[in-house]
């Protein structure tokens, strides 16, 4: 095995590439396009790779070649210079669904991966402490699988993939679905890997945030590889710099419908995004266009409160690639049976709600008034309660004490009248995987009884919004999971009900698709639907009218995005440093924990006014520790930063994230 | 590549354990051949004793009423009605009998002579191809049985001639049906569980996606299917043995001879029963699909064309050969040797060989099934 390795050997493969991958291709038989259409890749020991693209990209047909559980159609890879199929044991491979088997504990996977692998006793003993402790995961050794909480699932089935000291791991999607802490910390553990062991790490993700912290990445495009360099690299080469511009909420869609089609404004921008609560405009002519926009937005009755200028992130980056290459995509408008009445009053209503399990608090107190035509985020870290209270809310689970009022109704939230005007989408997916898009669409036409003459045009508008028009009779089991999310979006508004439930719609889904689904449920809102979502992207909650915070079972913090962010103590200090992972380590040491957190390139902290005399001491801490400082500035605090140090602090007051 | 049995005893342990969680399925699979057993033994031997039976006595003589007086102490027979004015055939077409027999008005005189036979008349309603029979035989060895007493105790001092009888049965003298119904019954009960259990596991593997991380690692398709069958194999076998501890205690069957044949052959039985289950789940996409696969197969195919039910030679020669590659219908013969017949070896030997040739005929199948290890595109 790779211990006995001789040193001249090590060196040589320090300059080799671990992975080459040449002229790669892989055609599905039931498909007509390639999945994977001509890739050439190196890869080197000690990277970690990224590996991006929107959904449907073909990622993980790639890893299931590298990982040598599939054969390709043509080209070769070559894994340490050979047949990845030979070197299986040297690489670990997580995979996209549950690589766990949910009825036994995290032991017994363990066992079983270990197992699998013939890793022997001795050694099985030291690597499973080790990483069950690396991974905080030692107090539950004897939990089953299927009780962990999101986060805890992935880290569990990172240490499955670790367990047999692979050189290589390829891990696809590994934090979709888990909250922005429990991200954070995966990447933490990624980083200290690939540091301390010299592992190699080839990784996907729809979270371009993550994707910053990679050496380098890859982005994916119908198969082919656009572009593949150091994040850095691939930002500059855009050649364009960033306005950030702030406005009122409310108005955000309208600019940004004005900004790209303004023709005054139009020559000098290349790109208009919405991120969380401003618009990204991309630009080469920062300061022209600065001007020009706050004159042509005023002219409009729009006030902008405030431009920035920045470099564009990896997220504006990737967004921008992918309008050039699909070309903007046209949505129909959403077909109408009957007119939207506005309703008034409270759509979705909770008292003092409480579910237990056993001995298990799962939901305490909440208290909830949602009204028609409002957007409400729920948020919290993964087994916080939030899918136990909408389940509850909207009448699925019976509440252990409480009230719920939904739609007006109080007693039957079951009855053939109220769900009529709900509209469900559950965090597991909702259709069914053996029937083709078509069939499971005209499926919940019929249960939803619409009309047979409006069914051609709504599963038009699914087919529409969800970028699959043509591809209608494909299986539903067959599609990437980001495509899957919109249709089963799709599915659970076509017959216009009057109240939503999202349970993370957008988990999985790729940045471009993501934005369409919040401009549809803006859209939504403003005709008057009552909208509850749950998220795990915070950007996208600065969309919400009002927020919830929940933490282990209790809503913590409730009102509007800013209320929200104005209770939040301190200031918020961004870095730009390097190496960025061992700045963010140093600092978690010195300063508490909760106050340091990694944002794309940059690291956040949060310092307590005033800031002055706290600033030139961190600069102290990083200078003597040999980390090079570029710049730092006090900005206000995002959603993210908010919901960081809340969850933080919580866990710090001893309130444990609850898994069970 | 060579087997690398710490491979194979991780991926037995790792069903052994996920079985164990699934506490239900777990009962189920030992409890329910526990009821089968009981259902086919006690549903079979109720029915037989209580054969309604009408009979017309046209001689009315003391020998006549001791003929009658024998099928009424048997516990086989109910006697609905008798005496010389009963009418048999209407009877019969009422669907009151079973059978009706009649005695002839010369039936003592006929006796008595030493040149001529007695004749009885029995007349069996043969919509039920399988209860005449056994009205036949009990009818026939009850007639014996009155001959004997005749002849040991010397009613007349002149030699008896005999009641007409042409039917002997070897082997299960007493008629007990447990002795013919039990053994097979073994065989039937222990058929679904094991290949259903093992092809639950295989097609949930598939379609939960967690093979995927089976086909990471470097395990073979032969050490994936050698630890999968390996856990099934012991459920089976307790089967197995629950079944045969039952069989004793509640209706008392033990082996009459030499019983390795039979134990040589549980075991291949449930190998084969395995392999055959797993053979089915690496083909299935959905787990539905295996349980009525292997419903199918590996359980009615079992009960119909065994020879549990009805003899193989009654089966059709145009699909009989496909009892051949039933398994069951090999172990049938072992265990009926093994409780009824006592022969052992001398004709244990061909069965054994076919289950050895069925099982590796069956793992043959699920190896080439899985040998490759790779996700199908």
């Amino acid at each position: 095995m790779t211990q006995s390795l001789s040193v001249k050997e090590k060196t040589h493969r320090l300059k080799a590439a671990i992975i080459c991958i040449r002229d790669l291709r892989h055609q599905y038989s039931k498909q007509a396009q390639a999945a994977v259409a001509g890739i050439n890749l190196d890869i080197y020991p000690g990277e970690i790779f990224g590996l991006i693209g929107p959904d449907g990209a073909g990622k993980t047909t790639t890893f299931q070649i590298l990982s040598g559980v599939m054969p390709q159609t043509s080209g070769t890879v070559e894994v340490m210079e050979s047949n990845p199929r030979d070197m299986r044991l040297q690489m670990g491979y997580l995979t996209q669904r549950f690589s766990l088997y949910l009825d036994m504990s995290i032991w017994e996977n363990l066992r079983y991966a270990a197992g699998l692998r013939e890793v022997d006793e001795a050694d099985f003993k030291t690597r499973s402490n080790h990483f069950l402790g690396l991974l905080d995961l030692a107090r539950f050794k004897d939990r089953l699988a299927g009780r962990l909480s999101g986060g805890m699932k992935q880290k569990l089935a990172l240490c499955c993939t670790l367990i047999h000291n692979p050189r290589i791991v390829l891990l696809d999607e590994p934090t979709t679905g888990v909250d922005p802490v429990s991200r954070r910390e995966f990447w933490d553990i990624l980083a200290q890997l690939a540091s301390t062991e010299g592992i190699t790490t080839v990784v996907a993700t729809p979270y371009l945030d993550e994707a910053e912290r990679c050496s380098r990445i890859a982005l994916m495009y119908e198969g082919k590889i656009q572009q593949c360099d150091t994040p850095a690299k691939v930002k500059a080469s855009l050649g364009l710099q960033r306005l950030e511009v702030y406005l009122s909420i409310d108005q955000l869609d309208r600019a940004e419908d004005m900004l790209k089609h303004n023709a005054e404004v139009r020559e000098s921008v290349s790109d208009v995004q919405r991120f969380g609560a401003r618009l990204d405009v991309l630009t080469a002519k920062p300061k022209q266009t600065a001007n020009d926009i706050r004159r042509s937005l005023e002219q409009q009755q729009i006030q902008v409160r405030n431009i920035v200028t920045d470099t564009p992130t990896l997220e504006n980056t990737f967004v921008a690639r992918l309008r050039e290459l699909k070309g903007e995509s046209s949505v129909g408008s959403y077909p109408r049976i009957s007119r939207q009445e506005k309703s008034s009053g409270t759509a979705i209503g909770a008292q003092n709600l409480n579910k237990v399990f056993g001995n298990f608090h799962a939901v305490k107190d909440i208290n909830l008034n949602i009204k028609y035509g409002e957007v409400f985020g729920l948020l919290g870290a993964n087994g916080a309660g939030k899918t136990t209270t909408i389940k509850m809310l909207c009448g699925l689970l019976p509440a252990s004490s409480g009230q719920v009022m939904l739609a007006g109704e109080t007693g039957q939230l079951r009855s053939q009248q109220v769900r009529q005007k709900l509209g469900y989408m559950s965090q597991k997916f909702t259709l069914y995987d053996d029937l083709t898009i078509d069939q499971n669409l005209e499926f919940y036409c019929g249960v939803y009884g619409v009309p047979r003459r409006y069914r051609t045009a709504k599963k038009k508008w699914v087919l529409q919004m969800s970028d699959l028009v043509g591809q209608g009779d494909r299986l539903t089991g067959n599609l990437p999971g980001g495509w899957k999310q919109r249709v089963a979006f799709g599915a659970s508004v076509m017959h216009e009900p009057k109240i939503v439930f999202l349970d993370e719609p957008t988990s999985g889904v790729d940045p471009l698709a993501r934005r369409q689904f919040w401009r549809w449920i803006n859209q939504f809102a403003r005709e008057g639907m009552a909208i509850l979502v749950t998220t795990h992207y915070l950007e996208e909650a600065e969309q919400c009218h009002r927020l919830g915070f929940m933490v282990a079972g209790e809503l913590v913090a409730q009102g509007t995005p800013q209320q929200v962010k104005d209770e939040q103590p301190g200031q918020l200090v961004e870095w730009e440093c390097d190496p960025l992972q061992q700045a963010a380590n140093l600092l978690k040491q010195k300063l508490e924990r909760w106050r340091v957190s990694i944002f794309g390139s940059r690291l956040h902290t949060i310092l307590d006014k005033p800031v002055d005399r706290q600033i030139p001491q961190v600069e102290n801490w990083l200078q003597a520790d040999g980390i090079r400082l570029q710049s730092h500035r006090e900005i206000g605090f995002s959603l993210e930063d908010v919901f960081i140090s809340v969850v933080e602090q919580a866990r710090q007051r001893g309130l444990e994230v609850p898994v069970d | 590549m060579a087997l690398r049995p710490k491979r194979i005893i991780a991926q037995t342990i790792k069903e052994l354990t996920q079985l164990g969680r699934d506490r239900l399925t777990l009962t189920l699979a030992l409890g329910l051949p526990i009821v089968l057993l009981l259902l086919f033994g006690f549903a079979v031997s109720l029915k037989v004793n209580q054969i309604n039976i009408a009979i017309q006595d046209l001689a009315l003589t003391p020998t006549s009423r001791e003929y009658i007086a024998t099928f009424e102490r048997t516990s086989k027979f109910h006697i609905v009605e008798q005496g010389a004015t009963v009418n048999v055939p209407r009877l019969l077409d009422q669907g009151r009998i079973a059978a009706g027999l009649i005695i002839p008005p010369k039936f003592s005189r006929d006796l008595r002579r030493t040149q001529r036979k007695a004749q009885v008349q029995l007349l069996i309603d043969g919509t039920d191809a399988n209860t005449a029979n056994i009205v036949r035989g009990y009818a026939s060895a009850t007639n014996t049985e009155f001959v004997q007493n005749r002849q040991a105790a010397g009613s007349t001092k002149r030699e008896t001639s005999p009641v007409n009888l042409q039917a002997r049965l070897w082997y299960n003298p007493g008629l007990k049906t447990l002795q013919y119904i039990g053994p097979g019954a073994l065989a039937i009960t222990v058929a679904l569980f094991p290949p259903l259990l093992a092809g639950l596991a295989t097609a949930r593997e598939r379609e939960q996606s967690t093979i995927l991380q089976v086909y990471a690692s470097s395990l073979t398709g032969a050490e994936y299917l050698l630890g999968k069958a390996a856990a099934f194999w012991l459920v089976g076998m307790a089967e197995v043995l629950i079944v045969h501890v039952e069989a004793w205690l509640f209706f008392g069957i033990w082996f009459v001879g030499d019983p390795t044949p039979m134990i040589l052959g549980s075991i291949l039985y449930i190998v084969c029963g395995v392999l055959w289950g797993i053979f089915l789940g690496s083909n299935a996409n959905t787990q539905s699909a295996v349980i009525q696969s292997v419903s199918f197969t590996a359980f009615l195919l079992s009960l119909q064309l065994s020879g549990f039910a009805y003899p193989v030679s009654n089966i059709p020669i145009g699909i009989r050969w496909i009892s051949e590659i039933i398994p069951a219908r090999h172990y049938i013969l072992l265990t009926r040797d093994a409780y009824v017949r006592g022969v052992g070896w001398i004709s244990g030997w061909s069965p054994v060989l076919a289950l050895l040739v069925l099982a590796s005929f069956f793992f043959f199948l699920a190896w080439r099934k899985l040998q490759k290890m790779q996700v199908e595109t």
